[in-house]
């Protein structure tokens, strides 16, 4: 296999922004997620 | 490795990508029906382990990712567009009607409470059929193709890849912060609210896992 080329600047900054904005998209699913949660413990279902 | 010319490795290569990719697909196509996964899983497996092996002799392949990341796609498209086809298509029919219903009851109100009931059939959750119909109609079959060209290393298969990512963070954001809105509805009366649904979907909800690689790939490895 031949060796990665190296990432530019610009390519590392834009991949951590990516994370970044992924961290916050899962944190959103992660919220939907104890929101439903709470009603599991609360609601008589 | 032994020496060879150049047009030598290109056939070798080119000969070794094809017999990979008749397995994965092949285990892609099974796996994508659903019921047959656990026969398509070894199969896609053999594909994996041709392609390597053809990698570490040192022939020009597909990268790895590109092949798993293509790969996956489709077949969550495809696993999804069955389940849902059939909710639209044939929601009358005796399978859909019984498996969904008892899926439904298992760990997802909405495909129990009031199926059939809404002029158009099928699930009656609110605001789920319209999700459906924008998956299976929009973003699947725009993945499908995204991830075809994606495979066969095309600019606009890398291009349409990461349009369709984005476009699946935004179906699946949208999906569920709805259901979660009457989360206390849907999940009444189930035998495995929350906890069953997250554990079954969460698969489900993560193809824009993909997108930091599509944008920091190097771009130059796709042609015109």
């Amino acid at each position: 296999m031949t060796a990665k080329p190296p990432m530019s600047e610009q390519d590392r900054r834009r991949r951590r922004a990516l994370i970044v904005f992924q961290i916050f998209v899962y944190g959103c699913l992660i919220a939907m997620f104890l929101i439903q949660l709470q009603m599991l413990f609360v609601k008589e279902w | 490795m032994t020496s060879m010319t150049l047009d030598l490795h290109e056939d070798e290569s080119r000969r070794a990508q094809k017999g990979a990719d008749r397995w994965l697909i092949v285990g892609t196509i099974l796996m994508g029906t659903l019921v047959l996964g656990p026969l398509g899983l070894p199969v896609f497996c053999r594909g994996i382990y041709l392609l390597r092996k053809a990698q570490s002799a040192g022939l020009s392949v597909r990268p790895m990712m590109v092949t798993l990341i293509g790969y996956v796609i489709i077949l969550d498209a495809a696993i999804n567009s069955i389940g849902w086809g059939l909710d639209i298509f044939a929601n009358h029919a005796l399978i859909t009607r019984t498996i969904f219903t008892a899926w439904g009851n298992l760990m997802d109100g909405g495909y129990f409470w009031h199926y059939n009931e809404l002029w158009i059939g099928g699930a009656g959750a609110p605001g789920e059929k319209a999700w459906i119909i924008v998956c299976i109609v929009v973003v699947f079959p725009m993945r499908i193709a995204a991830a075809i060209g994606f495979l066969q290393m095309r600019r606009w298969g890398h291009q349409w890849m990461i349009v369709t990512c984005w476009f699946g963070l935004i179906a699946w954001m949208g999906y569920i912060l709805n259901m979660t809105m009457y989360a206390d509805v849907r999940y009444a009366g189930v035998a495995f609210p929350v906890l069953g649904w997250w554990l079954y979907n969460i698969f489900y909800i993560t193809p824009f896992l993909a997108i930091p690689y599509l944008h920091t790939v190097n771009r130059e490895i796709f042609s015109d």
